[in-house]
């Protein structure tokens, strides 16, 4: 993960650090690397907000990642408005997509079988 | 590809639409939470909430759903796509992403989309009619995973392929599912070879999986051919 030279901006989110990359051989080869940190990197030809996916699932247990949106459009079996509490295991036939860990088992789903309307 | 029918395998979610549709415009994501009907035509802007991480572009989910056995038409398609809602950051993602069915969990024939802002998921829209999809076929059991992994990596920026990628689907079908990303520009080897890559990379794919690419023209002649023949026009 070498690279030519760091940068800091002026923003004040203190969570990001730009790396300039100039010669894409300084790119990671892994996925689960960027180059020079975890967060926020930047690519040849230009600066871009990436994420690793590690990242993005841990904001998932944000305060502000976890209410529903109010502009959901209810669409049984595919939406579900409600809001429950988000945790790790799948309970209660949950079908949601509310555990980072989801198994592919099809649970007993309590939550509304979807019907075919024609 | 010389089975014309092969390419239709996947793409009877009649993504051939002529109708411009309903402008279904992003819509606006504050911490007020506005209570709006899905239907109205009002530009609204969706941006990143205070504290929030946001996203290089703004993304839609799209839901589409057809009939299995009823021939797909330009209006039944029409009818069956819904746009589900906008976000503009990690957060606003995870609350669309966490009160929606895992793909895995769907039923019948359908399909989430997931496209950039502005971009409907249709071969006609300005962004896709140039341009082509990696697709893989997954057998039961795997789509939540790997659409979860995959939208992911297309959020996250890890395709490295500047603006050429336009949004990802996932297809539930009878006996398959299928994932796919689209992009820009179906000529350009060096952009397809590096989703391709990445791909491999992001989606922990059983060992030989096959991923296709497909030019979105050659999908919409495949689609013509078809009904052509079945309505009896004398073939091509």
């Amino acid at each position: 993960m070498s690279t030519d030279c760091q940068k800091t901006t002026a923003k004040t989110i203190p969570s990001i650090r730009r790396v300039t990359i100039n010669d894409a051989e300084h790119m990671p080869h892994d996925y689960s690397t960027t180059p020079g940190g975890t967060l926020f990197s930047t690519t040849p030809g230009g600066t871009r907000i990436i994420y690793e996916r590690k990242f993005l699932l841990d904001c998932r247990s944000s305060p502000l990642a976890r209410t529903p949106p109010a502009n959901l459009p209810v669409i049984p079996g595919v939406t579900s408005p409600a809001s429950k509490d988000t945790s790790k295991n799948t309970q209660n036939g949950e079908l949601l997509n509310n555990n980072t860990a989801a198994p592919d088992s099809s649970t007993a789903g309590d939550d509304a079988q979807f019907e075919m309307d024609i | 590809m010389n089975n014309k029918f092969d390419a239709l395998k996947d793409d009877d979610s009649g993504d051939h639409d002529q109708d411009q549709g309903s402008p279904k415009d992003g819509e606006k994501e504050k911490n007020e939470d506005e209570e709006k009907e899905q239907n109205t035509s009002k530009k609204k802007m969706v941006v990143p909430g205070a504290g929030e991480h946001p996203l290089q572009y703004n993304y839609t989910f799209w839901y589409s759903r057809r009939t299995p056995g009823r021939p797909a038409s330009t209006q039944s398609y029409e009818q069956n796509i819904k746009q589900i809602g906008s976000f503009a950051s990690v957060e606003q993602f995870w609350r669309f992403y966490s009160h929606m069915i895992r793909p895995g969990d769907l039923t019948g024939h359908s399909d989430f989309h997931l496209f950039k802002e502005g971009i409907k998921p249709m071969w006609e829209d300005d962004a896709n009619k140039m341009g082509g999809k990696w697709i893989i076929r997954l057998r039961k059991g795997l789509a939540s995973r790997c659409w979860e992994n995959l939208i992911l990596a297309m959020l996250g920026e890890q395709f490295m392929v500047g603006e050429e990628i336009c949004g990802a689907v996932v297809s539930v079908r009878f006996q398959e599912d299928i994932i796919s990303i689209w992009n820009k520009t179906a000529s350009d080897q060096a952009t397809t070879a590096r989703i391709r890559d990445t791909l491999r990379r992001v989606l922990n794919l059983p060992p030989n999986t096959i991923m296709e690419y497909k030019t979105h023209t050659d999908s919409i002649k495949a689609w013509e051919d078809f009904h052509g023949l079945v309505n009896a026009s004398g073939g091509r």
